[in-house]
């Protein structure tokens, strides 16, 4: 499934890359940092909150099935220090994002990156003083 | 769930394996060096916004980093039979993958916390408020003692000194209902926590931590930790409110098939 996914999103690719510690509620063991993919898609909600906010993107898979993914962010404290507002994301928004997948292989993440309508970026923030993700 | 928690241990210490590790404070570049031309700066104010820096810590030191498990060849604290069974439990409760309720985080797993806290001084507390679930911890700085009847709170009582340029802060009366640290160090109601504040530069605080809590530790033992001071922020609310953690467990957790974090069941700490 996990894999399926992964080659079904025309701009999905694995990269190794230095990773900043994230700890979701999710539970960091939940998601392939090791293997970050990057998802060309179509915001349905950006849902500005805490413990965490949350991008939902519609994205077609192989089979040109639209899949609707969940991917969750850091606080909005720690997005607001990395440049994100409430207004940066908006549905019908086309973005690219930088996830680290689940490893269940359901369409859930955590965001890394993100690759803005006007060609911009932003990275996910930082926990402490740290390299931001890249 | 071992197999859980050993990969949470290896995500966290590939995670870590990126960023460059300073082994000793005068040798980190972020600390103004000698020939720099120093800022002015009061050390006995720390008032403003100070900002983590995990990686500062030294490296001849159990880890206190924030989401990492202990690794196979990191210094432990010096426990004592029951606190490190204690700590083993935490631990597998951690690995479960509940590891957060909104019970205030008491003063060591909030300064541990990679979020930032301010610094506010009245004529006679110094307040500490956590970004992180909004704790507020008030140290008094007029002389007195610790009670000896203070009701155990999570927070603890504080008191403090001045030792020089050194802020001596000593705190007692813990209800030891909380980790001392995200990796579950235990912490008990005999805990005595000192801290030793300096400012290094303008920008750079330390902190010395003692940890004396005989329930769990045979020996007291210290840890160092660093913050940078941010002019420029101000803290954003992150209260814990359990409405918020239910509708992100119902829009998350649910979505990749988890069962949610379960406020219904008590940590064992």
């Amino acid at each position: 499934m996990n894999s399926k996914l992964g080659k079904g999103f025309g701009l999905v690719v694995g990269f190794l890359m230095a990773c900043v510690p994230v700890l979701a509620h999710h539970g960091g063991s939940d998601y392939d940092v090791q293997h970050p993919i990057a998802v060309k898609g179509t915001v349905t909600e950006f849902f500005w909150s805490n413990p965490h906010c949350q991008i939902f993107l519609d994205a077609k898979d192989d089979s040109n099935k639209v899949v609707n993914w969940t991917i969750e962010t850091l606080a909005p404290a720690v997005l607001k220090r990395a440049g994100w507002t409430r207004e940066t994301l908006h549905p019908g928004d086309q973005i690219t994002i930088t996830i680290v997948p689940s490893k269940k292989g359901t369409p859930v993440g955590m965001l890394r990156k993100v690759v803005l309508p006007g060609g911009a970026e932003l990275t996910g923030g930082a926990l402490g003083e740290q390299p931001p993700q890249q | 769930m071992r197999n859980r928690f050993m990969s949470y241990a290896l995500a966290w210490t590939a995670a870590f394996a990126f960023v460059p590790v300073a082994r000793a404070q005068a040798d980190h570049p972020d600390v103004a060096k000698a020939d720099a031309k120093p800022a002015a700066f009061d050390p006995h104010d720390f008032s403003g916004i100070w900002n983590p820096v995990p990686n500062m810590q030294p490296k001849d030191e159990p880890p206190i980093t924030y989401g990492r498990a202990f690794a196979k060849n990191d210094l432990l604290p010096p426990f004592t039979p029951s606190g490190e069974a204690k700590f083993q439990a935490n631990a597998k409760f951690i690995a479960a993958g509940d590891v957060l309720d909104c019970d205030p985080y008491g003063t060591a797993r909030n300064f541990f916390t990679p979020r930032p806290f301010e610094i506010l001084l009245t004529q006679n507390r110094l307040l500490q408020h956590f970004e992180y679930y909004d704790n507020w911890r008030e140290i008094w700085t007029d002389g007195r003692k610790i009670p000896a009847d203070a009701d155990p709170e999570y927070m603890g009582y504080s008191v403090s000194r001045w030792d020089g340029d050194t802020f001596v802060v000593d705190s007692a009366a813990y209800n030891g209902k909380q980790f001392l640290s995200w990796s579950g160090l235990p912490l008990s109601e005999s805990m005595h926590q000192t801290e030793r504040w300096q400012r290094l530069d303008q920008d750079t605080l330390k902190i010395a931590f003692t940890f004396d809590d005989p329930k769990n530790y045979s020996r007291p033992w210290t840890i160092t930790a660093f913050w940078k001071l941010k002019k420029d922020w101000v803290l954003d609310a992150h209260p814990c409110t359990l409405s918020a953690i239910k509708e992100y467990d119902e829009r998350v957790n649910h979505a990749d098939h988890l069962p949610g974090l379960d406020y219904g069941k008590s940590q064992k700490k």
